[in-house]
């Protein structure tokens, strides 16, 4: 924690304890650590919170990973199963990423169906898989016109706190590189797989990933023209706007997206671009080492 | 058609496993465990730890070796307006992750997750105070990430979920252990064909009475003619919930509630470490 | 004083009841006392012809929630003739992880010539309130009351968006424009 701002008074005649300050004037308890050029949870406003990544941490599904991002936990689990191609692509399989964003990761979500912001994010990183060309889905066909593998990505939070976006794509990618299918063989509209214990290039293959998309969220607070990296959840909760950007680990930009009410000039943009360049490089010396 | 999600093939089903013939798999009659380092009477090492969830009052993780489970609290909290009531409600949700199990899951809560969040609030219900939180609710969600053994899975659900109450600081009367045991058909009953159909009882004599498997993995339920579920608060001696399903002896039953209270008392040991261990932190 | 080795977890039994007294995180059962949350295990010693209380010290403390008497920090919602409604923030100095809902109704807003009260030149919605809890109230909603000197509007914002600063107990008056607006205002502490 950072040394906490001694006046913490809404009017000069009432004090408060800093949680309830917090909790009372959310924006105004930021400010006066951002005056101070740090944060409320003793991060510099440029700097990102610790990234650790996991991989096959699930041995249920064909390839899993888990990452964690400060307070934020997400595992991503990937199960191959075999289904009838479309139509009008006989020859591809299927890719479908989903996040859920279940009640247990926080109190701000509840039961039923899923909420905007998990659709949202669901969309995003299918998109991203989709028009980045991540997978030539040619590879998942197992007999034209008959067969072909369905890859079901699915993200479960475990601990929501803030820019889901970023942990949950690092997952998604990650867990696709940790996927190994056992080869399959296609007789008389059966598709059969060997029982092995263990698997290996022999009996199994592993994805081609054309690229590994990762994506760098930043926070806007408008009325201060300040940029947050990597935005924890109280911090999500104050900002205007948000700004995403997802690189290839060429650098090329795989999609820049920039939601809310909060302007941002051009030269902000740029400045986005840049940092989020050298944390997608850390980002991903994170996940090699682990692998 | 589920309209809020990333839509994929409306049917997939997981590809057809053939074994090679010279295959071996895990029976009953083997003489060791499927795992083969176990003893009937041991469970698999747990592993505990509270506070992962820090959005959560109260939160704990679960892990028997590949049984795995997040648990988080919230609350007490304003409750569902369903008139006025001098009690708290306990409300808990247990949802198994897509990948958990070795057919993929739907998004959606089937009936056996809605049968199983009933089991869980039954058993921790005796052991929480909710006549000192009037009016609210506290909600207990339980994420199963793998799940290896159903009976496993329950009973680790529960020791999670009573962690994760005393951890959000909600009083409590005692902390609710959970255990499960299986009852493991003895080899040669199964080999052999029974002499005489009509009296089946006679055929299992004592030399085939089933085997008693503590926290049978997911493999040993396979074979499994019966199986228990014990909820235990182990400093006051008192059962909270108890799920016998399958056909057993009276004898056999009470042999394995026995087996279940005393694996509690284990666990128990291990709950009081992970929940202390996080007042040393403070300090 | 304390060290781990006096780290007791709910259901832990600590002692007799002839030896103590139950104090706070702990019941009595069957002549026995057991602690009922994770925490320390203190003794405190009021006067040597009483026992001892038994208490322990809570390690994490609950979410809070409103109790009776209990001082609350409010905002107000919405306002009609009869009631404000408001969210309950803050309890006894505790912030709420999930606000309450509560409502001050207008015989409770000042404890004297209650019928001369119009809520509307009491409380508006946005204000930040401090009240105290009169009773569980109904299903949905805490009763709250502001009759005291010390309760009332303690942070508020005018019609012209400045910030609102108490003159009188029934007024406060814009920093910006300098308007005056009526409210029922806490004296400062």
């Amino acid at each position: 924690m950072a040394s906490e701002p001694t006046n913490l008074a809404i009017s000069p005649a009432f004090t408060f304890s800093a949680s309830t300050f917090q909790k009372l004037h959310p924006l105004e308890y930021f400010r006066k650590f951002a005056s101070q050029g740090v944060r409320p949870d003793g991060r510099l406003l440029s700097s990102f919170r610790p990234t650790t990544v996991h991989y096959g941490v699930i041995t249920t599904a064909d390839g899993s990973a888990m990452v964690r991002m400060g307070g934020t936990t997400v595992v991503c689990g990937v199960k191959a199963e075999v289904a009838e191609p479309r139509l009008h692509a006989p020859d591809q399989g299927y890719l479908v990423p989903n996040v859920e964003l279940s009640p247990i990761c926080s109190s701000a979500f509840r039961p039923g169906a899923p909420s905007e912001q998990a659709q949202v994010v669901s969309e995003q990183i299918h998109r991203v898989l989709q028009e980045s060309k991540v997978l030539d889905l040619k590879e998942l066909c197992i007999e034209e016109g008959k067969a072909v593998w369905s890859l079901w990505v699915d993200v479960v939070c475990v601990s929501y706190d803030g820019n889901i976006c970023d942990a949950a794509l690092t997952s998604v990618m990650a867990a696709l590189s940790n996927v190994r299918i056992r080869k399959p063989t296609y007789e008389e509209g059966v598709v059969k797989v060997a029982g092995v214990d263990l698997l290996d290039d022999e009996n199994s293959f592993r994805l081609n990933l054309a690229r590994t998309p990762l994506s760098v969220s930043f926070a806007l607070l408008d009325t201060d023209l300040i940029l947050l990296a990597d935005p924890n959840s109280a911090e999500e909760s104050i900002s205007q706007g948000q700004i995403v950007i997802t690189l290839d680990e060429t650098g090329q930009l795989c999609a820049v997206s920039k939601v809310g009410a909060a302007s941002s000039s051009q030269q902000l943009l740029k400045q986005c671009i840049e940092r989020a360049r050298e944390r997608s490089q850390e980002l991903r010396r994170i996940m090699n080492q682990e692998q | 058609m589920d309209r809020k999600r990333v839509a994929g093939p409306e049917l997939s089903v997981a590809p057809l496993v053939e074994y090679p013939r010279d295959h071996k798999r895990w029976t009953p009659q083997d003489e060791q465990r499927h795992d083969t380092k176990r003893q009937p009477e041991d469970m698999r090492p747990i592993y505990l730890k509270t506070g992962l969830i820090n959005q959560a009052n109260g939160s704990a993780y679960i892990e028997l070796e590949k049984t795995k489970l997040a648990c988080g609290v919230y609350g007490p909290r304003p409750g569902k307006r369903t008139g006025f009531s001098g009690h708290g409600v306990l409300n808990c949700e247990i949802k198994f992750a897509t990948f958990s199990c070795a057919k993929r899951r739907g998004h959606m809560r089937d009936p056996q997750e809605k049968e199983l969040s009933q089991i869980l609030s039954q058993a921790l219900t005796p052991a929480v105070r909710l006549d000192l939180v009037p009016k609210s609710t506290i909600d207990i969600f339980i994420t199963v990430l793998e799940s290896d053994g159903w009976g496993s899975c329950v009973a680790a659900a529960i020791t999670a979920a009573s962690v994760a109450l005393a951890h959000a600081g909600i009083e409590m009367l005692d902390l609710v252990a959970g255990c499960s045991a299986a009852y493991i058909p003895s080899g040669p009953s199964i080999a052999s064909p029974t002499p005489s159909a009509t009296d089946a009882t006679n055929a299992t004599g004592p030399s085939l009475a089933p085997r008693i498997f503590m926290d049978a993995d997911l493999e040993e339920e396979k074979y499994e003619q019966g199986a228990i579920v014990l909820a235990y608060m182990p400093s006051l001696n008192e059962v909270t919930h108890m799920l016998q399903s399958g056909k057993a002896e009276g004898s056999i039953v009470s042999q394995s509630v026995e087996h279940c209270v005393e694996a509690c008392n284990k666990i128990y040991a291990v709950m009081h470490h992970a929940l202390v261990e996080s007042v040393g932190e403070n300090k | 004083m304390t060290s781990v080795a006096d780290a007791v977890v709910p259901g832990q039994r600590l002692g007799h009841v002839q030896e103590f007294n139950a104090g706070v995180g702990t019941y009595s059962h069957q002549n026995f006392l057991y602690a009922s949350v994770v925490g320390v295990k203190q003794i405190t010693t009021i006067s040597s012809d009483e026992l001892p209380v038994l208490s322990v010290q809570r390690e994490n403390t609950q979410s809070a929630m409103p109790d009776i008497d209990a001082i609350v920090t409010c905002k107000v919602v919405r306002v009609n003739p009869r009631f404000a409604a408001v969210n309950i923030m803050v309890v006894d100095g505790k912030p709420c992880t999930d606000d309450f809902q509560g409502i001050i109704r207008v015989q409770d807003v000042r404890a004297t010539e209650k019928d001369k009260v119009k809520i509307y030149n009491s409380f508006r919605p946005g204000d930040i309130v401090r009240a105290q809890v009169i009773s569980l109230g109904d299903a949905r909603s805490y009763y709250l009351s502001t009759a005291a000197n010390e309760l009332g509007v303690i942070f508020g914002t005018s019609v012209a968006g400045g910030s609102l600063v108490p003159i009188s107990w029934q007024e406060m008056q814009c920093t910006k424009t300098k308007a005056i607006e009526p409210r029922k205002c806490a004296k400062p502490m």
